[in-house]
């Protein structure tokens, strides 16, 4: 108001034209209709004149009786709050107006007080002491009723419009091979998202009726200077808002060490809820709570972004450290998926985050998540590659009773057909180790087939990871001493892949030429489990002298006795075997059906004249029965079906 | 120690394993290098030690202070891995005792990493203070100096006070805090100053206790003797020792979660030379602290004992102070107003950085960690 002091008039004569100019100010003032900011200089430009009145008024002996009455008045007014044991914001909105005037008045005064220069007048000096105590008072309330009307605003309610964590992949991979069915597969599957789009999500953290309350108490203080007592109670509740929400979360507040000393089912769940945290308070939280902090402070420049800052800060240090926890373990196998999980949500955040804390004092928090994400990502290709690590490496001592489908191959088929969901991100953290693998597993890129999704990074790596399988099934083979087993045990497992890989969003990554070729490769062991168990069964029923017309009595009894000695023997022994898939199940024992029972029938045929009960032990239509009971995966013993049979 | 030296020490050994590696007089060596790694470290603890109790900058314990202190340990750290890690074949890491050690120094890491980030909290609490005292320093500087200004001052400083002794303990109990916020003050208590109490949200973890981590890091910390002392052994035991050293300081300066029982005794060996300072500084600290334990206070930080001191002169003269005051009692505020302002400048330009350099201790450490194992695991030689 420095102004002022060159417009005090220097002799009494202009009193007539500062009196006439007052009048003028005061007729306008009551003028309806008035801009609020017009209102205000009206009202400063009447205190400026009253005060020049009276600085005249001073000499001639009659004091500052205007401004001390001015003061009184205001005095008055907000004096009667300190007793008062309502709030005033809660007493009603013309309460509020009221005192929110009495300050800018009292304001007033004090900035007109300091205008006049100050000549050793006492009376002056009191009166701006008087006005100064009045000011703090008014601060002090005002600073009260911006807490109280935060913490009675704060909205609880918890946002129900993201998925809840509850409905995400809670699947639990161990170590130990689980072996899941389709149907939790299949579940597990549906993966959800937070929408691409971050701010849709924004909430009222405050009722927005109470938002011009907040910044018609802002505006005043920060006007008298008191702005910095506004952010630190402002900060101090809506950080303590945040923190609850955060809580709210779930996040047990784990330490560094405790995550790494987690059981793994633990660590997936707290994994899990990392996820969802991060979207829920950066997506929901922090965006409302920066549009809030724009609403209340976006006039007051950098404080804005300073208490945005100091209010998140402890939240976003949790989430940090558990991400940093998570990314300095053991990168075991089995927590891939759950990296992913973190990983993608990082990635689909680190654009908002950049924005959120694009000031300078941010540039902190940017950085930390950058090098979080690099982190994540290293973590993700480390449990990648101990998958595959994994998968090669997983031994027994002991053959896989039946020769049905490995809980690896479960395992790894199910494991996998999660992958292409995240087939964009994989594709981009395999990319760097993409040529090593990809000329290991070049061969559907040969063929004129190959098409973009085959030759993709992470095709190359799941064919790797597929061709570890098999190679790891062969040796797993070789632990059966039988070798027919050994056949059952591989088409067994080739077929499950085979159908894996066919039913599953896994096809095109594999493509026709990779099920073409497998499906080649189980037929093959189908036809050599034929081959190895048949034939020298089938070859006792040949014919040794094709010339003659038919056997003699005792080298048919010997071929008889030969054939059903054989065929109990293969009978004991893979009535036990297993072949879990119907279908595949139904093809052999027909395709064995037709060899075997009809070898039979013409050796039978060829000699009609010995057969009779006693040298014929099975009849064919017995065989053809006997043989529905193989691969049952239940031990059966001949000699008690025979007695069965004859009772 | 600049970069240069620390340059020169790395080079120095690295040139050194590749020339005299496999051959004989490696263990020799190894001696020197050890010997030297200990002078310097020697060196910069001693110039630690000296400095003043009480001076404007650079006071013992004071936020530039412990910016050197993580400075000399992220130097320490990077050379003691030096020597254990460099051109080294990963068989003589994974051969006893080495094989227990180094997983013992490694559990330590992981307790330094969670200290770290407790600190780093601590420091969260102490710019809140500094916040404050700001707030007290621009009422007061106000001339002439009002009734109304005085009482804003007083408002601002008593509750800096509070936000200085608050327990460790309380920290866990958030739902306190929450309750103060949610009376209005109408309901009673007028002196209330809830105004400026902020929830102490520095927690890590529940039942988490900074001077328990502090205890289980010196288990099993003993300086290897004999031929022990001369080799291998040797820089493990150094760069545990440094890593609980500098972390108790830490919680010992700083705020931070459940610290009673700190002063717990620091294997320090003093009967080599090296750690001479060190334990100069440890029982310095010691001494401090048990002083000033059991009031129950915000911590040994140079800048927040003055803030508290100068902090309880001002509340009295705002308490008993009248408009327009005597000039000599104006002017010995006046001083005093200006020290504070002093330190809140201080906090300003330090604590941020010190914030970072935690962080950055903090990365360190998850670093460091990352390269022992894969030495451990993949029985490689880092290089």
């Amino acid at each position: 108001m420095d102004e002022c002091q060159s417009a005090i008039p220097a002799h009494d004569g202009d009193l007539h034209v500062v009196a006439a100019a007052h009048h003028i100010v005061k007729a306008l003032g009551t003028t309806k209709n008035l801009s609020d900011d017009l209102r205000k200089i009206l009202i400063d430009l009447d205190a400026h004149l009253s005060l020049i009145t009276s600085n005249i008024d001073c000499k001639g002996g009659k004091g500052f009786v205007e401004v001390e009455e001015r003061l009184k008045r205001v005095e008055r007014k907000i004096v009667i709050w300190e007793s008062d044991r309502i709030m005033i914001w809660d007493s009603g909105p013309k309460e509020a107006s009221d005192y929110l005037e009495a300050v800018d008045e009292v304001q007033t005064l004090i900035d007109s007080l300091r205008g006049l220069s100050m000549n050793e007048n006492q009376k002056q000096k009191e009166l701006l002491h008087r006005a100064s105590s009045l000011l703090q008072m008014a601060m002090s309330r005002l600073e009260e009723e911006l807490i109280h009307m935060l913490v009675k605003h704060k909205q609880q309610s918890e946002p129900t419009y993201i998925p809840s964590p509850s409905s995400q992949r809670n699947v639990v991979y161990n170590e130990s091979v689980v072996s899941l069915d389709n149907e939790s597969a299949k579940e597990a599957s549906s993966k959800n998202s937070c929408s691409d789009e971050c701010g849709e999500y924004i909430v009222d953290l405050v009722p927005e009726h109470v938002i011009p309350d907040i910044k018609s108490i802002a505006k005043v203080m920060f006007a008298s200077d008191y702005g910095q007592e506004f952010c630190e109670a402002f900060i101090g509740v809506r950080k303590e808002a945040l923190e609850q929400h955060f809580d709210i979360l779930e996040n047990g507040k784990l330490s560094i060490e405790d995550v790494l000393k987690m059981e793994w089912c633990s660590l997936s769940t707290e994994m899990n809820k990392w996820t969802w945290s991060m979207k829920i308070i950066f997506c929901v939280y922090l965006m409302s709570e920066k549009r809030l902090c724009d609403q209340v402070l976006g006039e007051f420049g950098s404080v804005n972004s300073f208490c945005f800052l100091e209010i998140a800060k402890t939240t976003i240090l949790c989430l940090l450290n558990f991400g940093e926890a998570i990314a300095m373990g053991p990168q075991e196998p089995e927590k891939l998926l759950r990296l992913l999980d973190m990983y993608e949500t990082l990635a689909d955040l680190v654009i908002d985050i950049d924005a959120l804390f694009s000031e300078d004092g941010g540039s902190f928090v940017r950085l930390e998540f950058h090098k979080l994400l690099e982190g994540l990502a290293d973590s993700v290709k480390a449990a990648f590659n101990a998958f595959g690590v994994a998968v090669s490496s997983n031994g027994s001592l002991y053959p896989f009773p039946g020769g049905g489908v490995h809980p690896l191959s479960k395992y790894v088929m199910n494991y996998i057909s999660m992958f292409p969901e995240y087939c964009s991100t994989l594709n981009l953290l395999l990319e760097d180790q993409h040529s090593d693998v990809a000329s290991l597993v070049s061969e559907p890129q040969c063929g004129p087939t190959a098409s973009l999704s085959t030759s993709c990074p992470m095709a190359c790596h799941l064919r790797s990871i597929t061709s570890s399988l098999e190679s790891n099934l062969h040796k797993k083979s070789k632990l059966y001493k039988d070798e027919a087993l050994q056949h059952i045990f591989l088409m067994n497992n080739l077929h499950y892949m085979v159908q894996k890989v066919k039913g599953s969003e896994l096809r095109p990554f594999f493509g026709d030429e990779w099920i073409r070729k497998h499906n080649a490769k189980f037929q093959q062991h189908e036809m050599n489990y034929e081959r190895v168990t048949w034939s020298s069964v089938v070859l006792l029923l040949k014919d040794d002298n094709p010339g003659s017309s038919s056997l003699s009595k005792s080298a048919f009894k010997e071929k008889c006795k030969g054939f059903s000695v054989a065929f109990e023997e293969v009978y004991k022994n893979q009535t036990s075997w297993c072949i879990p898939d119907p279908q595949l199940r139904e093809d052999l024992r027909i395709s064995t059906s037709l060899k075997v029972v009809h070898a039979y029938r013409t050796f039978l045929g060829r000699n009609p004249a010995h057969v009779d009960d006693k040298c014929i032990k099975h009849t064919v239509e017995d065989v053809e029965k006997l043989l529905l009971d193989l691969f049952e995966g239940s031990p059966r013993s001949l000699r008690n079906s025979r007695r069965m049979m004859k009772t | 120690m600049t970069g240069t030296d620390q340059s020169s020490f790395l080079g120095r050994i690295s040139i050194r394993r590749n020339q005299v590696n496999a051959m004989e007089g490696y263990h020799e060596q190894e001696i020197e290098d050890l010997e030297l790694f200990q002078k310097q470290l020697s060196d910069r603890f001693a110039e630690l030690l000296s400095a003043p109790d009480d001076a404007p900058t650079e006071a013992f314990l004071s936020i530039s202070w412990i910016r050197k202190l993580l400075d000399v340990f992220l130097c320490c750290e990077t050379e003691c891995k030096a020597i254990l890690l460099m051109e080294r074949d990963a068989a003589q890491i994974s051969k006893p005792p080495l094989d227990r050690l180094i997983p013992e120094l490694l559990e330590r890491v992981v307790k330094a990493m969670d200290i770290c980030n407790a600190v780093t909290n601590g420091v969260e609490l102490v710019r809140h203070c500094q916040k404050l005292a700001e707030i007290a320093v621009s009422a007061l500087e106000q001339k002439p100096l009002g009734e109304g200004q005085a009482r804003r001052a007083k408002k601002a400083l008593v509750s800096l006070m509070s936000a200085m002794h608050v327990d460790d303990k309380e920290s866990s109990v958030q739902k306190t805090a929450e309750r103060s916020w949610s009376f209005g003050r109408r309901s009673g208590n007028k002196d209330r100053h809830h105004g400026h109490y902020r929830s102490l949200s520095w927690q890590v973890a529940k039942h988490w206790s900074a001077s328990k981590q502090i205890h289980a890091m010196t288990m099993n910390l003993a300086a290897p003797r004999g031929p022990e002392a001369s080799c291998l052994p040797a820089p493990v035991y150094i760069l545990s020792l440094i890593i609980v050293f500098v972390m108790w300081v830490l919680i010992a300066a700083i705020p931070c979660q459940e610290r009673s029982g700190l002063t717990t005794h620091l294997p320090i060996n003093k009967h080599v030379n090296w750690t001479h300072s060190l334990a100069g500084i440890h029982d310095k600290i010691g001494e401090e602290w048990k002083k000033k334990e059991k009031k129950g206070m915000a911590g040994l930080l140079y800048e927040m004992q003055k803030m508290e001191k100068l902090g309880q002169s001002l509340i009295e003269f705002t308490d008993s102070y009248q408009f327009p005051g005597e000039k000599e009692k104006l002017d010995e505020v006046a001083a005093q107003v200006a020290e504070l302002a002093e330190i809140c400048r201080r906090m300003d330009e330090g604590l941020v950085p010190l914030q970072m350099l935690i962080r950055e201790a903090f990365h360190r450490l998850v670093r460091n960690r990352t390269e022992f194992l894969d030495v451990l695991e993949q029985g490689a030689p880092v290089v």
